[in-house]
């Protein structure tokens, strides 16, 4: 009787033991995951700090681009003799700082001219007939690298 | 555990996004970018291009460069939809031998789910390239109004892509969950998605735990693009009007003017007036020609009325076929970048009288819905590690009767936080530590949740003790606030039980009350903060005085007494201003007395004094000393 009442005591103390260890087991586990998640928070909290200050700094450039995207348009509607007056002389003197500013900030112009279309670097907006299908014609609007990463892909006229 | 992928898998774009540390957050693409467009082209050379690339060579390549192919997938080539679509394509598609669809694609015929898979590889490697660890297992979504061979379709192409498709969920859905409505009890929500290309209609139904769709609506072929192609045709008019030259003809004029157009469209989502500026857009035998137009808020909601108009038409509609009335919306969602337009948001506002939800970037809206529903089928840790916050501030009631929280309201628990204050007045000995709970400034106005007493602290002149205050809350919302003064090492603690169990309704009546009154609340405070500040200083000229005996001329101690007596004499009004001129009056007159006495020791006291003073005014409880001792003693 009293060893059976035992045995019975026993396996239910057991019982609950292993489920105690399991609820233990979860408890650490969630525990440890909460803890493991903060400190991944933090380092992607940091990581996404630096990101948001490219993303500001690219915003940046991109409007910056656009106004020398424009700068250059209005250079190629230069004429030769135009170029003789000082006045004309001072804006391409500062279309020269601005093209120095972007070099100063690691960007790069993207080679194009006469090249093979390629989708990761080039954006067709036009296309021509031609005896080199595939291959690039004419730069219609620069394109940019800033420190080996595009930043913003060159538009050209590709050969059909 | 391997995080669940949740995918909006979008017409024109799509996006993903993963839990981290319990909040759904979208993942860049390998490009950097956070959406990628839905296009898979051949290439020339053979290669398959996904995304942004595959655009970049879309007009070299249009027959090989697939798009839209959402309006494909599970359809059968009969379906209405699909003839109407198939004349608007740039691509080649025919029936295949089950009445399905085939997409040509170089010399392969293609069904659209292994077109869609194409994309759903891209999204899985790069999210893999990005978190550092497989990805095996995702949550797609697609529209509410898609019927069973279109979901399977999906499944089926995210199988393809080698994803365990976990649910196929829809997208109101999602945004639905992403706003956290889905732990609403029986509310009805409308889902209003103006997308680049769709416009889609969804009402929800949420009950215990699940959320129902009741009815949609929409058109499928009306979307953010449409707005830009008004403007872009307005600025064609417009230059044709004045300049007599059709820049519709010129196909690099037309590229620089719908980038123009998109990019004055979202400028006046923000601003009310914006400027298209684009120098040399063409030339003619006079020479280069510009555009210059300026383009208000108002002349583009004009443009685009038309088709806000009709958005909410279709809504009423959609309303009217479920047999619901505005009345009965509990919420409305914004999905879709369009939605950032004020004219949408009003028009929303308009016809169901309530504010819609709009705080969530509305292109990203669905994917975050969709990671979440991964979390929870994964059942994250939730069930063990179930945060809490406080409803309301916690605090107590510092000099003059002001309260100062400690614990600020939505404070994720467990947490602690402690500060020093000090004492009122010369050699006080004890402070009373009056716990408060509530949003207003005034402590009497607040619950008072529990007081003692901390005794024994070594006499002193006021504000030199240094009592911490430290409050402490754990995961169940029980408090245990202790005082502790630094000279003696003597401690007092107080434990409150269910200090956050006060229940939603009274909570929320409380913050009612505190925003009712917080104009009163403030002017209150603002008077007993320039009391304080006036107390102080009495308390600090007077001692100067008394220090400096004889060391000051009859004429300036005068001066600053009859300065004292007037601050005295209107500290206890009701006029802050008046309390505050009296103040800076004394504190000058003294300020000049300082400056004269040439004792070294008098001086750098009465300094000291005073650049507390000049701390205090705004948050200067710090070191402030509790209210109930300044009474006693």
């Amino acid at each position: 009787m009293n060893v059976m009442d035992d045995q019975k005591a026993i396996e239910k103390l057991q019982k609950q033991v292993e489920e105690i260890k399991k609820e233990k087991e979860e408890f650490l586990a969630g525990w440890q995951r909460a803890k493991a998640d903060l400190a991944n928070y933090k380092k992607e909290e940091k990581e996404r700090m630096q990101g948001l200050m490219e993303y500001v700094k690219q915003e940046f450039l991109f409007s910056f681009l656009s106004m020398v995207d424009n700068l250059e348009r209005a250079e190629g509607e230069l004429k030769e003799e135009e170029k003789n007056s000082k006045t004309v002389q001072g804006f391409l003197q500062i279309g020269k700082q601005l093209r120095e500013f972007l070099k100063s900030q690691g960007i790069k112009e993207i080679e194009a001219q006469g090249k093979d279309f390629n989708p990761e670097l080039h954006e067709a907006v036009a296309t021509t007939q031609g005896e080199n299908p595939g291959k690039v014609v004419e730069v219609l609007e620069k394109g940019y690298m800033i420190q080996d990463k595009l930043l913003r892909a060159v538009k050209v006229k590709v050969v059909k | 555990m391997a995080k669940v992928l949740g995918i909006d898998l979008g017409t024109t774009f799509s996006a993903m996004a993963v839990i981290e540390g319990g909040e759904p957050k979208i993942i860049e693409n390998k490009e950097g970018a956070r959406t990628t467009p839905s296009v898979i082209a051949l290439a020339k050379n053979g290669e398959t291009l996904v995304g942004v690339q595959a655009r970049r060579q879309q007009i070299t390549n249009p027959q090989n460069t697939i798009s839209q192919v959402k309006r494909l997938i599970g359809r059968r080539f009969a379906d209405e939809e699909v003839q109407k679509d198939k004349k608007l394509l740039p691509y080649e598609i025919r029936e295949s031998k089950d009445g399905g669809i085939e997409i040509k694609m170089g010399e392969k015929w293609l069904k659209p789910a292994e077109i869609s898979a194409m994309v759903l590889r891209k999204l899985k490697t790069d999210a893999e390239e990005k978190l550092g660890e497989t990805i095996t297992e995702a949550i797609i979504t697609v529209p509410a109004y898609f019927d069973d061979s279109q979901r399977k379709e999906t499944k089926v192409a995210g199988e393809i892509a080698g994803l365990e498709v976990k649910r196929v969920l829809n997208e109101p859905t999602a945004a639905a969950l992403a706003y956290g409505l889905n732990k609403k009890k029986d509310e009805k929500i409308v889902v209003y998605d103006f997308g680049g290309g769709t416009f889609d209609i969804s009402i929800l139904e949420v009950s215990e735990d699940t959320i129902e769709v009741k009815a949609t609506g929409g058109d499928t072929h009306l979307g953010g693009e449409d707005f830009d192609q008004k403007v872009m045709s307005w600025l064609v008019e417009q230059y044709q009007k004045e300049e007599g030259i059709d820049l519709a003809k010129d196909p690099l004029a037309l590229q620089r003017l719908k980038e123009a157009a998109e990019k004055a469209k979202i400028e006046l989502s923000s601003s009310l007036e914006t400027e298209i500026n684009l120098p040399f857009i063409t030339s003619d035998s006079s020479g280069p020609k510009h555009l210059y137009f300026k383009m208000t808020r108002a002349q583009l909601e004009s443009l685009v009325f038309e088709y806000i108009d009709k958005s909410m038409t279709l809504m009423e509609q959609t309303l009217k076929e479920a047999k619901v009335s505005v009345k009965d919306i509990d919420e409305i969602v914004l999905v879709g970048g369009q939605t950032r337009m004020p004219a949408i948001q009003e028009a929303a506002k308009k016809l169901f009288n309530k504010d819609p939800n709009r705080s969530i970037n509305p292109d990203e809206v669905v994917a975050l819905g969709a990671a979440i529903q991964g979390g929870i089928l994964q059942g994250e840790v939730k069930d063990v590690l179930l945060l809490d916050v406080t409803p309301l501030s916690l605090g107590i009631e510092t000099l003059g009767g002001v309260s100062t929280a400690l614990i600020a309201k939505n404070t994720t628990i467990p947490a602690t936080k402690s500060q020093v204050f000090s004492t009122a007045a010369d050699n006080q000995t004890s402070v009373e530590v009056h716990v408060v709970q509530g949003e207003r400034q005034m402590a009497q106005d607040n619950k008072s949740l529990g007081r003692f007493m901390l005794d024994g602290i070594p006499p002193a002149s006021r504000g030199v003790p240094q009592v911490e205050v430290s409050f402490d809350i754990d995961a169940n919302g029980i408090l245990n606030v202790t005082a502790k003064d630094n000279a003696s090492g003597k401690t007092q603690t107080i434990r409150i039980e269910g200090s956050s169990g006060i229940s939603e309704e009274e909570a929320g009546r409380m913050r009612k009350d505190a925003e009712a009154n917080e104009e009163v609340d403030k002017k209150r405070k603002e008077i007993v903060e320039a009391r304080n500040m006036a107390d102080t200083l009495i308390y600090a000229v007077e001692k100067t005085i008394k220090d400096a005996g004889d060391k000051i001329t009859p004429e300036d101690k005068k001066n600053v007494e009859e300065k004292l007596d007037a601050l005295r004499k209107v500290k206890d009004g009701e006029v802050v201003e008046e309390i505050q001129k009296t103040t800076q009056d004394l504190s000058e007159a003294i300020g000049k007395i300082s400056a004269s006495l040439n004792k070294e020791g008098q001086q750098q006291e009465a300094q000291s004094e005073e650049k507390e003073e000049d701390k205090k005014p705004e948050e200067g409880e710090d070191k402030k000393p509790e209210e109930g001792e300044a009474k006693e003693e």
